[in-house]
């Protein structure tokens, strides 16, 4: 199978008036189909930057990054946003739900964006996911009435009501405590074994780790490390 | 797409009522919208208003004047001064041309000139009255020793008012400062001996008391009297804002003279009564006190201080009469006329309501209150073109009102005298007039009158005589010319032929429909330039000078400062809705990031402004319509001689049209659309970037 994310030999600068900031020096790196992987690494490591080539918010000043066989350094910006409508879902450390919006209202925005599937079609969709994030009850609560968990469920919903290929979370956990941070990882790694969808997130907590498949270990923007995770998760792969 | 619409107006909705700013934008556009549904109501129905008083009154919808003039046409003046107009080469032809173009409706001939007259003081007007009796006295009239007995008296009186006055200033003034001559005149004529020799001589009495007594008294004004001349039956049948207020119209095809009742008011109306009069409206219609306002304040004390030209006006039986009647109103003892004048005019907020009453009841009745009264015969002395001056009689019918411009100083100081009159006044006299005239130049040897004479019997001649020069060059004749003759011209009648077949300096064209003008002016111009009529057309805009324009100039001033008012709401709405979009761009990089186009976003703030606009300017729309339909239905009083003009009446009915609401809609969609461009714009350029970095 062709790996959904593929990239060679990126380099990501950024430009502060005259002074270069190199996040990422030259990366490789191939993510397959199912896999559910983390991205590690200290603080300015380049995590984030990392998962924004790869989300197609941001582009590569050098390197290649293909996603879902795309070559996105080759695509206009109408295209890129077409791609991450299509094959990205994107969960983000501070949820980021549309406060004006209802849970439900929330979830079903990325299909009416996409404008694939009517509205039986959409709401059979969106109440079925809802359920599985355990969220159903909440289907008219403002995200301001929820709590940082409940708020980090409907943001999984809404990454996945597409159904994209691929969903990337920059340390969705970051503003949970522990055991709801544990909560939302098991939900996304059931997701990822239900549908086969292919997770990419990035934490620094260790325990969050354990879940995944393998480890992507950064330092100073490159890659140090391509590891298997230690622990229980090791015993469940 | 429906579907994206949908969110689009669910988040614009939400977002509305989410947001603070979004009110403050929201109350902007709600009072824009009203002010502009008031405001443009409020204007066009003042331009309506306007339009139709300055139409209905003088101007008609177009006027005609010759192309050869030398000016352009002023109807309300030029700069003070009279446009130089030629005559219309043949203006019965032009009539004819002119009705025969459709849509025309009327065409009313016209002349527009104007005099200065004396309006005489009141020793000038007792003197003429003696000397018209010592005429009749000396052409062997029998009858008169009474009147001419009590005429005596008057101006005797009025020599003693004349001597206290003197006598007083002397007592508190600097000697050098009264003129010797002014005190020897006086006393001259106070004396017996003066009177006793009149009925030897009293022609020489009287050059005395006019030479040397009447100049003391300095209270002649002189008047600027502009007039138009016109067919007074068609004018006043074409012209539905006129109104005759005093006598009634001039009978078709006679010669006669209607004074604009403003104009009578203010220029020939006893000074006392006219302040009496407008404090009196000031108090009634303004609702002003009299205390605290400098204007109203001044006229009661220029009413206290100026009661001479009272005292004058009346002889020894009529003062007396005076004087016991305010003793009994004011429950004086005071023995002086002046002195119980100025009680009476000393007047405040509490008392004057039953001052003015007794003015009017008890000392109104002994006076003359205007300096000419309706059936006098008017002597206007005018230049002609030549240069000449030029003294024609006419009898005064009447006044008039000009509905809506009745207070304007400037529309309503427009007189109206019959064409053969004006014509007279022109030098451009009718064939009989002319005809008149050379016969009593021969009888009188055509003896010229010098220019220093010519002068002093322009400015210096009472405006009421009763007898009837035609032509000051026949100064002669004065006197002599049976007054058979004048009554003989102010009964003639003149056919429409006579009328319109002499010098006519331009004519009002009223048509169907106002809508018509653009159209008529160019088929004029055509048609003049076909038939060779000399002619030149002009809208009643133009032809009335700043007086038509003031209503687009108004308009062009208060659309100047909408547009003003519509920028700095340009500048608060973009400022605003840039606040917004910085406020959110977490959400729109959220959007962009799930995949949302940049014309979702340019369309999500678009969207809000626009259901912003709509919901707002809806109710702004609502709003303004009430207030409309309140003002509509109370009318909107003036409140000052200005407002009163721009309402052309002492009440504006303003009324709404739909378009109105239409227009304010529009443009408040417009101006919210091209403020919200740039934080649109803005919005669109938000990276998804900003998606994945944490929130603050
Ligand atoms: N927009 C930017 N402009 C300039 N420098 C940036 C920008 N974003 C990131 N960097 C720099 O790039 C490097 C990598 O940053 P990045 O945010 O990818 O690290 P990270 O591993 O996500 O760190 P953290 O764990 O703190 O989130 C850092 O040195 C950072 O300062
Ligand atoms: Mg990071």
């Amino acid at each position: 199978m062709p790996p959904i994310v593929s990239i060679v030999d990126v380099v990501k600068e950024y430009r502060l008036g005259k002074v270069v900031v190199p996040a990422l020096q030259g990366v490789s790196l191939e993510v397959h189909p199912g896999e559910f992987i983390s991205v590690a690494g200290p603080s300015g490591s380049g995590k984030t930057t990392l998962l924004n080539l790869i989300g197609c918010v941001d582009t590569a000043t050098r390197g290649q990054v293909s996603v879902g066989g795309n070559d996105t350094g080759k695509l206009s910006e109408r295209q890129l946003t077409s791609l991450r409508l299509d094959t990205i879902g994107f969960i983000f450390q501070s949820f980021n739900l549309v406060s004006v919006l209802t849970v439900y209202q929330n979830v079903e925005l990325p299909l009416l964006l996409a404008r694939r599937l009517d509205s039986a079609e959409r709401r059979g969709r969106v109440n079925g996911l809802l359920e599985q994030v355990g969220i159903a009850s909440h289907e008219r609560h403002r995200p301001s009435e929820l709590s940082g968990g409940q708020r980090q469920r409907v943001a999984v919903a809404r990454a996945l009501v597409t159904e994209p290929k691929l969903v990337l979370a920059d340390e969705p956990t970051a503003n949970l405590d522990s055991a709801t941070g544990q909560n939302i990882i098991d939900l996304m790694k059931e997701m990822n074994r239900r549908k086969g969808t292919t997770f990419i997130f990035s934490t620094h907590d260790p325990k969050v780790m354990e879940h995944a498949n393998a480890v992507i270990r950064l330092s100073d923007g490159r890659i140090a490390g391509r590891d298997l995770p230690r622990g229980p998760a090791e015993a469940r792969a | 797409m429906i579907s994206a619409f949908v969110v689009l107006v669910r988040i614009a909705l939400r977002n509305l009522f989410a947001s603070a700013i979004n009110l403050v934008i929201g109350a902007i556009i709600l009072f824009g919208t009203a002010l502009v549904v008031v405001g443009g109501a409020l204007l066009d129905s003042v331009d309506r208003a306007m339009s139709s008083s300055v139409i209905g009154s003088v101007a008609g919808h177009l006027q005609v004047y010759s192309a050869a003039s030398r000016d352009e046409l002023a109807l309300y003046g030029d700069f003070g001064g009279e446009a130089d107009l030629s005559p219309i080469q043949d203006f019965p032809k032009v009539k004819r041309a002119l009705l025969s173009i459709e849509g025309v409706r009327k065409v009313v001939p016209m002349g527009i000139n104007a005099a200065l007259v004396a309006s005489g003081n009141t020793v000038d007007l007792v003197l003429a009255e003696l000397r018209e009796l010592s005429n009749r006295k000396a052409k062997k009239e029998t009858g008169l020793e009474g009147e001419l007995e009590a005429q005596k008296q008057h101006v005797r009186q009025i020599i003693r008012v004349l001597r206290g006055d003197l006598e007083k200033s002397l007592a508190v003034m600097d000697k050098s400062a009264i003129e010797p001559e002014d005190l020897a005149a006086l006393e001259q004529v106070s004396k017996d001996e003066f009177w006793a020799g009149f009925d030897r001589d009293p022609f020489g009495a009287l050059e005395f008391l006019e030479n040397r007594v009447a100049p003391q008294v300095s209270d002649a004004d002189l008047l600027y009297l502009r007039y138009v001349g016109t067919d007074l039956g068609e004018f006043l049948r074409s012209f539905d804002r006129i109104r005759i207020v005093d006598g009634g119209p001039v009978p078709d095809g006679k010669r006669g003279f209607l004074f604009a009742k403003f104009f009578y008011e203010e220029g020939l109306k006893l000074k006392t009564a006219r302040r009496l009069d407008k404090i009196h409206e000031a108090l009634a219609q303004s609702g002003k006190k009299i205390a605290g306002d400098p204007v109203l304040e001044r006229y009661v004390r220029e009413n206290q201080s100026q009661t001479r030209d009272i005292v004058l006006q009346l002889g020894p039986e009529k003062t007396r009469l005076a004087i016991e009647r305010l003793q009994r109103a004011l429950l004086s003892k005071e023995q002086e006329l002046s002195a119980l004048l100025s009680s009476l005019f000393a007047t405040d907020d509490s008392n004057f309501q039953e001052r003015y009453r007794i003015f009017y009841e008890q000392v109104a009745p002994l006076l003359s209150l205007y300096r000419v009264r309706v059936g006098d015969t008017l002597t206007i002395k005018a230049f002609t073109r030549s240069g000449n001056v030029r003294s024609v009689n006419v009898k005064v019918y009447g006044t008039f009102a000009m509905e809506g411009l009745d207070k304007s100083p400037l529309a309503a100081a427009a007189n109206l005298m019959d064409l053969m009159t004006f014509r007279d006044l022109y030098g451009f006299p009718s064939a009989e007039t002319a005809e008149e005239i050379s016969a009593m130049k021969a009888a009188a040897g055509a003896k010229e009158v010098d220019r220093s004479r010519a002068e002093e019997e322009l400015f210096g001649g009472a405006l009421v005589t009763q007898g009837s020069p035609v032509a000051i060059e026949e100064s002669a004749v004065l006197g002599v010319r049976p007054r058979s003759r004048a009554e003989q011209l102010e009964d003639r009648v003149y056919t429409a032929e006579e009328i319109e077949s002499g010098v006519v300096l331009n004519a009002a064209v009223l048509l169907d429909d106002a809508g018509r003008v653009p159209g008529v002016l160019r088929r004029i111009e055509e048609l003049s330039g076909r038939e060779r009529l000399g002619l030149k057309a002009v809208s009643w805009q133009k032809a009335s000078g700043i007086l038509g324009q003031m209503a687009t100039a108004m308009k062009a001033a208060l659309f100047f400062s909408a547009g003003i008012v519509f920028v700095i709401a340009m500048v608060i709405i973009n400022n605003a809705m840039m606040m917004a979009t910085l406020q959110r761009t977490q959400t729109i990089g959220t959007l962009r990031a799930i995949g949302a186009q940049r014309p979702f976003v340019l369309s999500m703030v678009l969207v809000e402004t626009l259901v912003l606009g709509f919901l707002f300017g809806g109710g702004g729309a609502l709003l303004g319509s009430l207030v409309m339909l309140l003002l509509g239905a109370r009318g909107i009083p003036a409140f000052d001689d200005a407002t009163y003009f721009f309402f052309s009446g002492p009440r504006l009915f303003p009324t709404l049209e739909v378009a109105q609401i239409a227009f304010a809609l529009g443009i408040v969609t417009l101006v919210s659309i091209v403020s919200t461009l740039i934080p649109a714009v803005v919005a669109t350029r938000v990276s998804p970037v900003v998606a994945m970095q944490a929130e603050e």
